[in-house]
């Protein structure tokens, strides 16, 4: 054994390996009454049991063995306890050292606390000579500072008065100069003073200021109504008599009077043009062109506003209506001035116009979509769960789908009105709301990658989701994006096409060779391939999760020096716990697919193999049985198999995701295992937990067959990797199952 | 997709993880493998293609003391080789020489010319430097990298320096660079890390975990290849190691090897544990003059980069290699001990 001369940190490891199994809670679990039952199978192991009888352990050698094998054993075990005591030394030692350490750190806390007592009344005492040195600093100066306050209000007192008087003067300056604005102030600012003593001392002064205002008011009335002054001077001669309490209700009417005239009057200003030209032709070409510049500009004008019009969020009867308006005044200019060629001007500013709008209100669709997924992000970081990815999905349909449909109404608004500028545009506004949705989709499929973080090698350019853009898309999201493009592909885009075909037919401004703008076969292609590369994406991403589990495991343990199984190891949990989560997330988004036992509808070779009698016998027998003929079963039943399908494809059921995680994860499984190598317990650990997966793993699959193949392949990987492929007992196997589901069961007693 | 099977199949006794190409071997197309049973008596294979190019020969068969996890056949000489492996508790590596033959198949002894035992650690690899003769081998384990000073004549191996890449980086293999006898990448669990031998340090990484495999582009410099457990295959320039030029979707489970074709550089072949082996066509646009436009016009031209899926195997596939004497023929070995000959050239042609 040369334990004598094992290196100082096996040592340690040892140690460490004795302490915990030391405090470990049920050490007797493992091999509780081996010696009892049978005679056999006695170990080494055995002296650690709790239920250890050392005169039968000792007859028992002295009766099997011979007197080498004695000699050896006793060697053996002198070394051994040799090896214990140095431990129990070294844990001796090492106690004493900490615990003198300790009490050097307490005594030296408590020689610092002890200076410090001192130090506290020292500082006491200097804060309490500085605060009464205050005090009589605030004392001695309290008088003075009385008096300078008193002596502060009289002086401000006297300026109000001083004011009050000089008001008349300042006020009749005021006129002179037609500072209205500084006149109505200062009366404002009197007035309160005016209404207390008005009567009394500050009579004269009032009614002279009285009169300097009656005459302000007088000119400001004048300002308003005349048509010379400029519209801002006139606004802030409304303003001040607002100031002045004047009563607004007649002023207002009196201005609505004189505006209707003036509106009258620009009308009758076009058909004045007309009017004064009645033959056009009498007009010098200069003044031809001039009037011809002048009546763009003002079409352009009108444009312009619609455009920033559009800007804003508006309706198509907001759009039309001014349209209409524009309209109208542009065939009454047309009227006059044919040569002008106003309409068609006027066209192509049109066509200018209904473009922004139109791409205007597919960026805010885009938007509004992108809103709605975003907002689960947001709310999932935050830790919110009320918000659950259902929800989600749900808004972003509606999104979609009601978006579109909005859209699509707005625009059959616009082709549906008769107005004649956009008859003649109808055409062009068809093309351009079949290539708005094209060019929609086309984005929106950008900008799903872009939140699912999945391809770094999209472009930059969609500028407004930079904001909302980060670096990890969280899993849940990804699957919202897979269902939502299904969504897309099955159910907006027939509708959309439908509605295109109904209202939007006949475009062809762009010519034919091009083939109609909004091809949806292209756009439910780019679809389904996105959907299903989300789909795979959230597999992926939820794979990688227990892969790492999975590496850790089986990267940590020293395989060839494993202990015997205790229990079965807490990687299962972990692996279940995430298995939930997955579950959890895909009952929310996906539908419920058919439940179907592959078992009996697979396609030809691989059904032939997985009904073969010897596995459906093995199925059919309770586990406890199993273990011990299991790995001859599996060798011979992988003979008679075929090659089973692992890797199908994943269907946007919840069963099928789930499935193809847990079958990725048990391929996983088998691979790690294939690296290692173990002994018996290493081994028979291995069997243990696979065979505690089996039941809840079988539970949430689809396709169970499959799933047994791959857990059997893992212990019979596990088998070939083994120095000593000897299985655990079926009892003892069964035993620790059911001490893992007991125990499971007691944690969480609320779940069944 | 699908390959039509015209694969040309040789079957080991046992399981097996590890197949090279005799790239010395300028008459014969042929490629060693090496045994993976714990319990058993290992052995290696030599496989010849038949000059009709329609059989595996066996031409030679050799005991190995213990399983093996990694074979690689000595790029000058075509009777050296070493093999990496395992007693089930250590691990060790070697270098062998197949004995003279003369025609006859019963000289099961292979010559040991020296072993590799600086190592402490579970070693990965053993790398030859592919582009010709060098005196120069590097051996890969856990935390070290060894560079050794082999002599065949003399039967001896020094080391000449080694280097540690620090405990927690537990280095999985590497790849020897063929245009730069003094450059290296080893895979470490969270980057790749590049060496310069003569220094020994570090010069540069690529910051990705769970990679695989490696393997370098035999034709364009500073091109390579890495293969990763869930997300498939990425192509990296190494001037530009923040961001991969190309990615490939690799393989429904983890993608376990890649290897450069040494002829075409654009095409790659990997293996993965979902049994099958794919081979790709990188898009073109892996040349130096790789810029943000060719992203952008990426989209309209997406062809489809798979250029043909073999899916005949039982089981994982671990081993490929591409044959440098006939480079449109690779060999591919399945866990359960199957090679499989194929040739690329019908695919080619098509191109």
């Amino acid at each position: 054994m040369g334990v004598d001369d094992v290196p100082l940190d096996d040592k340690a490891k040892r140690m460490r390996d004795l302490l915990s199994s030391f405090y470990s809670p049920d050490p007797s679990m493992s091999s509780p009454d081996t010696t009892s039952s049978s005679s056999k199978r006695t170990t080494l192991d055995d002296i650690n049991s709790s239920s250890f009888d050392p005169d039968q352990y000792m007859n028992l050698l002295v009766q099997k063995s011979n007197l080498e094998r004695l000699l050896q054993r006793h060697v053996e075990m002198a070394a051994e306890i040799k090896n214990l005591d140095t431990d129990l030394q070294m844990l001796v030692y090492e106690n004493y050292n900490k615990f003198i350490s300790a009490t050097d750190t307490i005594k030296r806390m408590n020689s610092n606390i002890v200076g410090m007592e001192s130090n506290m009344e020292q500082l006491l005492e200097k804060i309490m000579s500085v605060q009464s040195r205050s005090d009589g600093v605030n004392t001695s100066l309290f008088e003075k500072r009385e008096h300078v306050e008193k002596l502060h209000r009289t002086r401000n007192l006297l300026r109000k008065v001083q004011f009050i008087y000089d008001l008349p003067a300042r006020l009749g300056k005021c006129i002179k100069s037609e500072a209205y604005a500084d006149a109505v102030r200062f009366y404002t600012g009197a007035m309160p003073i005016f209404k207390a003593y008005g009567d009394s001392s500050f009579q004269d002064c009032k009614r002279a200021s009285e009169e300097a205002m009656a005459i302000i008011i007088k000119n400001l009335e004048g300002k308003l109504f005349s048509d010379s002054e400029s519209i801002q001077t006139r606004a802030e001669a409304a303003v001040l008599l607002k100031k002045l309490d004047f009563p607004m209700e007649s002023l207002k009417a009196r201005l609505l009077d004189k505006l209707a005239q003036s509106l009258a009057d620009l009308q009758l200003n076009t058909e004045e043009i007309s009017n004064a030209s009645v033959d056009p032709k009498d007009l010098s070409q200069e003044e031809k062109s001039q009037l011809i510049k002048l009546s763009q500009g003002v079409v352009t004008k009108h444009f312009e506003a619609i455009e920033e019009y559009v800007k804003k969020r508006i309706c198509s009867t907001e759009l039309l209506h001014v349209l209409r308006i524009i309209w109208t005044d542009v065939l009454l200019m047309d009227e006059v001035l044919d040569e002008a060629a106003l309409p068609n001007y006027s066209l192509e500013a049109a066509k200018v116009a209904v473009k922004q709008y139109v791409a205007s209100t597919f960026s805010r669709l885009l938007h509004d979509i992108s809103d709605s997924l975003t907002r689960v992000h947001v709310k999932q970081k935050e830790g919110m769960r009320e918000y659950s990815l259902q929800t989600a999905l749900e808004a972003s349909k509606k999104a979609v789908l009601q978006g579109s449909m909005d859209v699509l109404l707005d625009f059959r608004q616009i082709i549906e009105d008769n107005l004649e500028l956009l008859v003649q545009l109808k055409p062009l506004i068809i093309d351009l709301v079949q290539e708005g949705f094209q060019d929609f989709f086309g984005a929106l499929d950008d900008h799903f990658l872009l939140l699912s973080g999945g391809n770094n090698s999209v472009s930059q350019d969609q500028g407004f989701v930079e904001g909302t853009q980060v670096d990890k898309a969280f899993a849940g999201l990804v699957l919202v994006l897979a269902q939502l493009s299904v969504f897309i592909e099955q159910t907006a885009i027939p509708k959309i096409t439908e509605e295109i075909a109904a209202s939007f037919s006949g475009g062809g401004a762009r010519g034919y060779e091009h083939g109609p703008a909004f091809v949806p076969g292209e756009i439910c292609r780019i679809f389904r391939s996105a959907g299903e590369k989300f789909l795979h994406l959230y597999v992926n991403m939820r794979t990688q999760r227990i892969s790492l589990l999975l590496k850790k495991r089986f990267t940590t343990p020293n395989w060839v020096k494993h202990k015997e199984p205790r229990e079965v190891h807490m990687f299962v949990d972990l692996f279940l716990q995430e298995l939930e989560a997955t579950g959890c997330e895909v009952k929310q988004i996906l539908p419920e697919g058919l439940r179907r036992h592959r078992r009996n509808d697979s396609n030809g070779s691989t059904n032939s193999s997985r009904s073969n009698p010897l596995r459906e016998e093995k199925l059919s027998r309770s586990s406890t049985q199993r273990a011990r003929s299991q790995l001859l079963e599996t060798h011979l039943a992988k003979l008679f198999k075929q090659k089973i399908e692992i890797f199908t494809k994943v269907e946007y059921t919840q069963e099928s995701v789930v499935t193809t995680v847990v079958k990725l994860c048990l391929k996983s499984l088998q691979e790690f295992v294939r690296l290692q190598t173990f002994n018996r317990s290493g081994f028979q650990q291995i069997q243990l937990d696979i065979q505690f997966l089996r039941t809840p793993v079988k539970e949430i699959v689809e396709d169970q067959a499959v799933i047994d193949f791959l857990l059997d392949e893992v212990i019979v990987n596990a088998s070939e990797r083994c120095l000593d492929p000897i299985p655990l007992e079926p009892p003892i196997l069964d035993r620790l199952i059911q001490a893992k589901l007991a125990k499971t069961r007691d944690q969480n007693p609320v779940t069944p | 997709m699908q390959g039509t099977s015209s694969g040309i199949g040789y079957g080991l006794k046992y399981q097996a993880r590890c197949i090279s190409d005799v790239k010395a071997d300028t008459d014969h197309t042929s490629f060693l493998t090496g045994t993976l049973s714990l319990k058993e008596e290992n052995e290696v294979h030599l496989i010849r293609l038949s000059s009709g190019g329609n059989e595996l020969i066996c031409e030679g068969l050799f005991s190995h003391p213990n399983e093996i996890w990694d074979l690689a056949s000595c790029p000058f000489d075509q009777r050296i080789f070493s093999t990496v492996y395992s007693t089930g508790e250590a691990y060790g590596a070697a270098i062998w020489q197949i004995p003279e033959l003369y025609g006859e198949l019963n000289s099961p002894q292979l010559e040991r010319i020296t072993s590799l035992d600086a190592h402490v650690g579970k070693i990965k690899c053993v790398l030859w430097w592919p582009s010709g003769r060098n005196d120069k081998l590097i051996s890969i384990d856990e935390e070290t990298l060894f560079l050794w000073s082999l002599d065949c004549s003399k039967k001896v191996a020094q080391v000449q320096s080694q280097e540690s890449a620090g405990m927690l980086h537990n280095l999985s293999g590497g790849a020897w660079d063929p245009h730069d006898m003094n450059a290296v990448a080893a895979i470490s669990e969270s980057a790749t890390q590049f060496w310069d031998l003569r220094t020994m340090k570090k010069t540069n990484s690529i910051e990705r975990a769970h990679i695989r495999n490696i393997d370098y582009n035999p034709k364009k410099k500073h091109i390579l290849v890495t293969a990763e457990d869930e997300s498939g295959i990425h192509i990296w320039d190494l001037r530009k190691p923040k961001v991969p030029i190309q990615e490939l979707p690799g393989h429904a489970h983890w993608t376990w090897a890649v290897k450069c074709n040494p002829e075409q550089d654009r095409l790659i072949l990997s293996a993965g544990t979902d049994s099958t082996v794919n081979l790709w066509l990188a898009s073109p646009s892996t040349s130096d003059e790789f810029t943000a436009e060719s992203l952008l016009d990426s989209p309209t031209r997406r062809i489809d980069p798979l250029l043909s899926s073999y899916s005949d195997y039982e089981d994982s596939v671990y081993g490929i290699a591409w044959s440098s004497r006939e480079p449109w023929i690779f060999a591919s070995l399945s866990y359960d001990g199957r090679v499989v000959v194929e040739t690329v050239k019908p695919l080619l042609s098509k191109k």
